[in-house]
Order: C-alpha cells, then structure tokens, then sequence
C-alpha cells in the first residue's frame, strides 16, 4: 500500500508518463480512499491548464510587462549594425 | 565570341529574379524561379519596424519563460539578429509574429541547454527540505491539501492572480524551473528534456514533481484560502 507521499510522485509522474500497472493501480485505490491526495491530482490538473493557457496567449496577461525603451533602442541599434554590414 | 557572350549576360539576367524585381516582369517562363519573400510585404521589408511591432510581445514572451529581464531582452535581441539573417527563408505560409515567435523558441531551449550546464551545484537533490515539511514520518500529509474549487479560465488573466503565479514561477529553483517551464509551458516531452537538460529521465520526473508540489504549495498558501480539514 503506497503511502501519500509516495502517492504524490506518482500522481505527478502519470502527468509525463504511463505508469507501470501495478503502480498506476496501486495510485487509483490510494486516490479512491484519500480525499487529499484526490485535491493533490486535481491541483496539479489545475497547474498544467493554467500553464497551457499561459503558453496560448503571452499578450493578454500582465500589460506592464515590457520591452524598455533603452533595449527596444539597443535592439534596433544592433539590427542597424547588422544591415549595414549585410548589404 | 564577345557577342555571344553578351547575349549570354543578358538572358541570365532577364530570366534573374532580380531583373524581375526591378521591372516587374512576370517570369519569362510562366513559373517561379525563386521564391523569394515578397517585396510588396511591408513588415519583411522594413525590419527596422519589428522591435516596435513585436518587441513587447517576444519580450513577454521570453520573459515569462526566463525570469530575468536582461537575459529576455538578449534573448529578444538574438532572435531579430537570427531573424535578419535567415530573413530569406521566410515563408509566407506563417506571420512574421508566428515566424519570429518560433526563431525565439528555439533561442529559449538554448538558454536553457546551457544554463543548465552551468548550473554546478546539483538542484535534483537540493531544495527538498520544504517539501517534505509537508508529510510526516510516515509519509501522511502533515499540512493537507485545501479544496480550490477554481476554474483555471476564469482565474486565467485576473491581474492578482497572474501576479502570483509568476511570483511563484519565478521562485521555483534552477533546474525545476526550468524542467516545469519546459514541461508546461513550452509543451516538450520528458525525453526531450532530459537532452536539454542533460539529466537522467528518473531526475526530470523527480524535478517535475518537485516543481508541481512547490508550485501548487505556493499558489495555496498566496492565493487559495487554507481550509481547516479536521475531519
């Protein structure tokens, strides 16, 4: 019988790949009985859905996050550079 | 003898893309020499415009992936220098956003190739003391999981909440950082971490579930209200 911790391990292996059965099993029963380990899974579900959301769409979130003016120059500074000794 | 080869000069060149470009002559023969981005494309041709049309968005974009400012900007900086540089393989079947936002990608797993190089000390087995607080002897919880009861979309781009995820992203550790990010965010598979990383498929499950259980610690004890489980 897996103890929570152990449970914890599994449940976030599961999430990049397919267990083992006995181990898969062992997890099931454990998720069935312990209602901790359950809000466990579901956070973790939780996490991978907002990261995904996070990787769909960088432009929404956080507006104050922003290229400053002095790199966006510096930027464009080394673009220039490059032009000029590529044409 | 200098005639023909005149002549020569001269078909080559009317046949020369170039030469088309200049006059705006169709193909003499009905099909595409080269398929050479379109000159009429305003973006492609004034590239001097991209910091300010894509800058804030690749800035973002690496930023939430790296954490540190500097190393974003450099990071947006290497991707407009790569992107003049192989501006020729530009295809037209994608955005330059989209076409820009992949060169980033790409700059990014770099980044974190060699990073991770860097990284003398051994995170894997580091950074574990907090995390175990969490059960006791026996491997019980010791501090129980709260009920969230949150909707993920809904959640998704309230301003407090955005502020502490990326608080707590940012303090995730060296190599779970970066194994999380990777994982969930830029949608690799453990395999393929493990080359980025240069770690053992074992370490990367264990760095996976060492940043899941900081991260959803973190997120519970900013944002979700610790419920009393007494039962």
């Amino acid at each position: 019988m897996f103890n929570c911790k152990k449970v914890t391990y599994l449940v976030s292996e599961s999430l990049d790949r397919k267990l083992p059965l006995y181990q898969r099993m062992g997890m099931r029963i454990h998720l069935m009985m312990c209602k901790f380990c359950s809000r466990y899974k579901e956070q973790l579900f939780f996490l991978r859905k907002t990261a995904r959301l996070l990787s769909e769409s960088g432009e929404d979130s956080a507006p104050s996050i922003q290229l400053s003016s002095e790199a966006g120059k510096r930027i464009k500074e080394s673009m220039a550079r490059f032009l000029q000794k590529h044409q | 003898m200098d005639i023909l080869k005149s002549i020569n000069i001269v078909i080559f060149w009317y046949i020369s893309p170039g030469f088309r470009e200049l006059f705006k002559t169709p193909s003499p023969f009905g099909i595409k020499v080269n398929k050479q981005p379109s000159i009429s494309n305003n973006t492609i041709e004034n590239p001097e415009k991209w910091v300010d049309l894509y800058g804030d968005y690749l800035y973002k974009y690496a930023f939430y992936r790296v954490y540190e400012a500097p190393v974003a900007e450099d990071l947006v900086q290497e991707t407009f220098l790569a992107a003049l540089h192989s501006i020729k393989d530009f295809q037209h079947r994608s955005s330059i956003k989209t076409w820009l936002t992949s060169i980033l990608k790409h700059k990014i797993i770099d980044h974190f190739r060699k990073k991770s190089k860097e990284q003398q000390i051994d995170d894997i087995e580091l950074h574990t003391n907090k995390l175990d607080d969490l059960f006791d002897r026996n491997g019980q919880w010791k501090i129980k999981p709260a009920q969230w009861n949150a909707d993920p979309q809904k959640l998704y781009g309230q301003k407090e909440f955005m502020e502490i995820l990326h608080k707590c992203l940012s303090e995730l550790p060296g190599r779970q950082a970066s194994a999380f990010i990777l994982r969930e965010i830029a949608g690799e598979s453990t395999k393929e971490i493990c080359k980025i990383l240069d770690i053992s498929t074992s370490n990367s499950w264990v760095l996976l579930h060492r940043a899941r259980m900081f991260l959803r610690r973190c997120l519970e004890i900013k944002w979700f209200t610790h419920e009393d489980d007494r039962e």
